[in-house]
């Protein structure tokens, strides 16, 4: 994350007309965030679960789903979703041109970016269940699922944003 | 004159196909091993003998029934076999086959079986070396693209996503890889127990044959009848027959008279 900046901060989608491999994603995200000017970044796919769910064999590990990592600056989350969907909020509308010609660069598929409003504003019934009535830091607001677990499937990069 | 069966209407590349998968008459486009198929299914180890629910008919004594006289046992039945399946995902970028088509080749074509469909994927269960004969079929006829169309006995997701980066279907389980060789090997059984040994499954249609030998309707390759926006359509034979059913039923379908 970075510090905060007079312009107003713009929200996108980039939608891959594929699924994206580990290596594929990394290497996007890895351009994207060379770049600067990242506010927030969420990864959303099917989930890869790390053993058999149903079944016969429930229970047996799935091999080729361990020790999956997404190293972005300093940090390293486990990735335990098939990348398809990533949405950004950028720090002005400049960053829209630079991020499309990083997925040119990366994406071995066509793909679509579209800007609108991604993450919620306002704290919802789940954010109040989960936060309280008073949310220490509203980045998180819409980063993250009501159930997800805020050690493991967040990564603050450089905490050096505000109120963003 | 000897009657000819007419399966399905249309004049499209996707009619053409419907009749093909339902009338049995299919293009083999590889050849997979028995036991290969059986260690896909993972019923059984291969070479293994058949478990059995009943003795072989033949040393039943089977009550004097007249059906039982016209109708010939399946060999699974007359073995004894049990029952078991084998269920196949569609992708819906133009995999060969779909739930329904599956079902109807099942239903008209192979004797003894009981095809299920469903939405993404379509299971079809029989006498155990009944099923392994009719899963061979699938696997090695136009009906299967091992990449857009996979064995899977449970966590079936997969029909309705995006396909994976090389053209592969998305597996939650990872049972299917894409091989450098340009083959995709499976690497675990159909409910996703790792295999001794890769099991090659046939190299991937290209983009192109996908399409051509596809029976799903998609506005990217032979549509309804153009874009759902156009002004005028022109619809499939079959969707127009559809259509008029569906007209008639709404219409009068409480009412026949």
């Amino acid at each position: 994350m970075v510090t905060k900046s007079d312009t107003e901060s713009v929200q996108i989608e980039i939608f891959p007309q594929r699924f994206l491999k580990p290596d594929t994603a990394q290497r996007l995200l890895e351009e994207i965030y060379s770049s600067g000017g990242i506010l927030r970044i969420m990864i959303q796919g099917p989930n890869l679960p790390k053993s058999v769910p149903y079944g016969p064999g429930k229970g047996i590990p799935i091999e080729e789903h361990m020790n999956m990592l997404l190293e972005l600056g300093d940090s390293a989350l486990e990735l335990r979703v098939k990348v398809g969907r990533i949405w950004l909020e950028l720090e002005s509308e400049e960053k829209i041109e630079w991020v499309k010609a990083a997925c040119e660069r990366v994406l071995p598929c066509t793909f679509t970016i579209k800007r609108k409003q991604l993450f919620h504003t306002k704290p919802t019934v789940s954010d109040y269940a989960k936060y309280g009535s008073e949310v220490e830091d509203k980045r998180i607001l819409g980063l993250v699922d009501p159930k997800a677990k805020r050690e493991r499937d967040l990564a603050i990069l450089s905490d050096t944003g505000g109120d963003t | 004159m000897a009657y000819k069966p007419q399966y399905y209407p249309g004049t499209t590349s996707v009619g053409k196909n419907r009749r093909k998968h339902m009338s049995g008459d299919l293009e083999k486009l590889r050849d997979i091993s028995d036991a290969d198929v059986v260690t896909i299914m993972g019923h059984r180890a291969p070479g293994a003998d058949y478990p059995s629910t009943h003795p072989p008919l033949a040393e039943m004594g089977e009550p004097d029934c007249p059906i039982r006289q016209i109708v010939t046992p399946t060999p699974g039945a007359a073995a004894g076999d049990r029952i078991r399946y084998s269920q196949f995902a569609d992708s819906m970028y133009n995999a060969p086959a779909i739930p329904y088509f599956r079902s109807y080749w099942a239903a008209i074509n192979c004797r003894g079986s009981d095809p299920g469909t469903l939405s993404g994927r379509q299971i079809v269960e029989a006498r155990e070396r009944d099923i392994e004969q009719y899963t061979k079929i699938m696997m090695d006829t136009e009906m299967c693209d091992p990449a857009l169309a996979t064995m899977r006995g449970c966590t079936v997701h997969g029909h309705s996503l995006r396909l994976d980066e090389d053209g592969m279907m998305f597996d939650m389980l990872a049972r299917t890889e894409l091989g450098s060789d340009g083959n995709v090997y499976y690497v675990k059984d159909q409910v996703g127990i790792p295999l001794d040994r890769k099991v090659n499954a046939g190299k991937p249609m290209s983009e192109a044959e996908a399409k051509k030998r596809t029976t799903i309707f998609r506005c990217d390759n032979v549509s309804f009848g153009g874009p759902c926006t156009a002004d005028k359509r022109t619809l499939d034979e079959g969707l127009v027959t559809l259509h008029h059913m569906w007209e008639r039923r709404s219409k009068w379908g409480f009412r026949p008279e």
